[in-house]
């Protein structure tokens, strides 16, 4: 199996900070957009894939879909408080999207977090496909 | 960009620009040199788009430490009509309540610089800091309501904090109307072993003293004295606050469409105040605020002990104001000559009522709600009052802060945390904080001059300088 072409990049904003994510596919897109926004909080070194957590969210349209989703993995970081290694998109249609993660609990020794991610935003969100890649820029409120 | 007419030297207008879908004005308060710096981000763009929410009542105002923010500029004011207005959970911010909290020693600069270091470490060891830390205030789910119920008054009640403190906080520390039930399970979780904690970001608690007093009488009503020792801390509603945020953006964002709204900027995401899901959000928004007068309360309640711990029990520290800086409030004014009943938005923008307002405590009625404006970090924070001309002007609003103008990222560029701790002890300011990103990213450089922004509301009336504080040490996430 060749590994899949995903690959992120920081973007500045004067208050906070934002991601560029290209992948090959759209589910890949999304899994890529979680584990970037993963490893801005901790580092996914650090973290062993012992259990799977169950991830899911819906949205009126594509743009709701990816905040709602990356929304999902803040919560899943701060409040369910686990430590995702990789994430995983299973199934991913227009009104709905449902993954799992592969981590473990958050263990504030073994994870200790880089930033808090308040929640994903709106802010100058694009989605795009172009030439065979998606391409993803999202904001987060730090 | 939007094209600007200067007022006056303070004051500036965008005129509303129908083709935009502006309902009304956008009024910036900035001198010339603030006015630069702002107009290199998209802050004027995202208040021109607040003036075109639906029922906005008077213009679109951008305090002079504007700068950009999500949907809704950080620096931003806009009142709605209660009746036929919207409520957009953008206007508060993800940090529902974020606010700082004053509170005066009975100390002096010379008698805490030799123990410096070790209130600093007590401190530091007792209030819980940085990303992902936990509290020291365990609350099992019943607990957790009626924190959100009842605010700074049940930490009181609890034993973190003295009975007179809650009449020192911005609506006595609880805003009436909240219901616990309108918070989402997920928001409790990540609030509940929050408590009593500051996180990371740009909250601190900072130890400072009193350099000048500008209002003698104002100082005097609020305790204050040169040379005096303080503690200014900024904190908010933590994960509670972010998440109810969160869960009310995506819900709004896909109900508009019923009542017919479009908004330029999905973070502006609102619906009317008075249909069903403006209700739950105004009863989990107030939740959330009486979430974060909580935790403000705990944090001064530990750092009181760490000083009686280090000066013994006779060192006090009294509350002198709590003040928040992301809330919706309903509130009257007068505007065009009609007393209107609205909701004021405050997105990095502090209330500012001057003296007379029925909503003061007793002690300053005469002289003005205090205004705490908090500089970057190692720099200076000002106390300021409201003055006659923020009900006039501003929905009896002012700055917040010093406003960002530099990126988190650009602001760690070729800079080394060590070195720059250094720099600021060098300077005077010992630091302690949970990360080094911490200190990287909060460096006084990646801020506007805090002295410009409040000079601006000073000379505009809309509130007047009482006493400028300096720090001695800072504690961070």
């Amino acid at each position: 199996m060749t590994m899949p072409q995903r690959s992120f990049e920081i973007l500045e904003h004067t208050a906070d900070l934002g991601i560029r994510i290209t992948a090959p596919s759209l589910p890949e897109l999304f899994a890529a957009a979680a584990e970037a926004l993963v490893s801005v909080v901790l580092d996914p070194a650090r973290i062993e894939p012992k259990r799977e957590y169950a991830i899911e969210a819906s949205g009126e349209d594509l743009d709701a879909l990816l905040v709602n989703w990356l929304n999902e993995i803040v919560y899943l970081l701060d409040g369910a408080r686990v430590a995702p290694a990789r994430i995983a998109v299973d199934e991913l249609n227009e009104a709905r999207v449902v993954g799992r993660a592969f981590g473990e609990p958050r263990d504030v020794e073994k994870h200790p977090h880089r930033i808090t991610v308040k929640a994903v935003t709106y802010h100058q969100l694009r989605i795009e496909q172009r030439a065979g890649q998606w391409r993803a820029d999202f904001f987060l409120d730090v | 960009m939007p094209i600007l007419e200067s007022i006056d030297a303070l004051r500036h207008r965008i005129p509303r620009d129908p083709s935009r879908g502006m309902r009304t004005d956008v009024v910036v308060y900035a001198s010339d040199v603030l006015l630069k710096q702002i107009e290199k981000d998209q802050s004027l763009d995202q208040a021109v788009n607040v003036a075109t929410l639906p029922g906005i009542v008077g213009p679109s105002l951008a305090m002079p430490d504007i700068h950009q923010g999500y949907g809704f500029p950080i620096g931003g004011v806009a009142a709605m009509d209660f009746q036929h207005g919207v409520v957009s959970p953008g206007g508060v911010g993800f940090d529902i309540n974020c606010g700082v909290r004053l509170a005066a020693s009975s100390l002096d600069r010379a008698e805490v610089a030799p123990r410096l270091n070790e209130l600093v470490n007590q401190i530091f060891r007792d209030v819980p800091c940085g990303a992902g830390g936990e509290g020291r205030i365990p609350l099992n789910a019943r607990e957790l309501d009626s924190v959100l119920q009842d605010g700074a008054r049940w930490m009181v009640k609890k034993g973190y904090g003295e009975e007179r403190d809650v009449e020192f906080a911005e609506e006595s520390g609880c805003l009436p109307g909240a219901d616990p039930d309108q918070v989402s399970a997920k928001a409790k979780e990540r609030g509940r072993p929050q408590a009593g904690t500051i996180g990371s970001g740009n909250h601190f608690i900072e130890i400072q003293y009193v350099e000048s007093v500008h209002d003698a009488e104002a100082a005097r009503a609020m305790n204050l004295r040169e040379n005096q020792i303080v503690v200014l801390l900024h904190c908010g509603s933590r994960g509670l606050g972010h998440q109810v945020c969160t869960d009310y953006v995506a819900a709004m964002g896909a109900a508009m469409k019923e009542h017919g709204i479009a908004v330029p900027d999905r973070q502006l995401a609102c619906v009317p105040i008075q249909s069903k899901q403006g209700q739950a959000y105004l009863a989990a928004m107030a939740a959330a605020a009486n979430f974060a007068w909580a935790n403000r309360q705990a944090i001064l309640h530990f750092t009181r002990a760490a000083f009686a711990r280090i000066f013994g029990q006779g060192a006090r520290l009294d509350l002198v104001y709590d003040v928040c800086h992301n809330i919706a409030k309903r509130e009257k004014h007068v505007v065009d000559g009609v007393e209107r009943d609205v909701l004021v938005h405050r997105k990095g923008a502090t209330r500012a009522f001057p003296a007379g307002h029925r909503d003061l405590p007793a002690s300053y009625r005469s002289v003005g709600q205090p205004v705490i404006v908090p500089g970057s970090m190692g720099t200076a924070s000002w106390v300021l009052v409201g003055a006659e001309r923020s009900m006039q002007e501003t929905f009896g609003s002012v700055c917040h802060g010093a406003g960002r103008v530099l990126s988190r990222t650009a602001a760690k560029k070729g800079k080394d945390a060590r070195q720059e701790q250094k720099r600021l002890e060098e300077a005077g300011v010992l630091v302690r904080s949970a990360s080094r990103d911490g200190i990287l990213e909060e460096l006084p450089e990646a801020y506007k001059d805090v002295d410009q922004v409040v000079e601006v509301v000073h000379q505009a009336g809309l509130a007047r300088k009482v006493a400028r504080l300096r720090p001695v040490a800072v504690i961070k996430g």
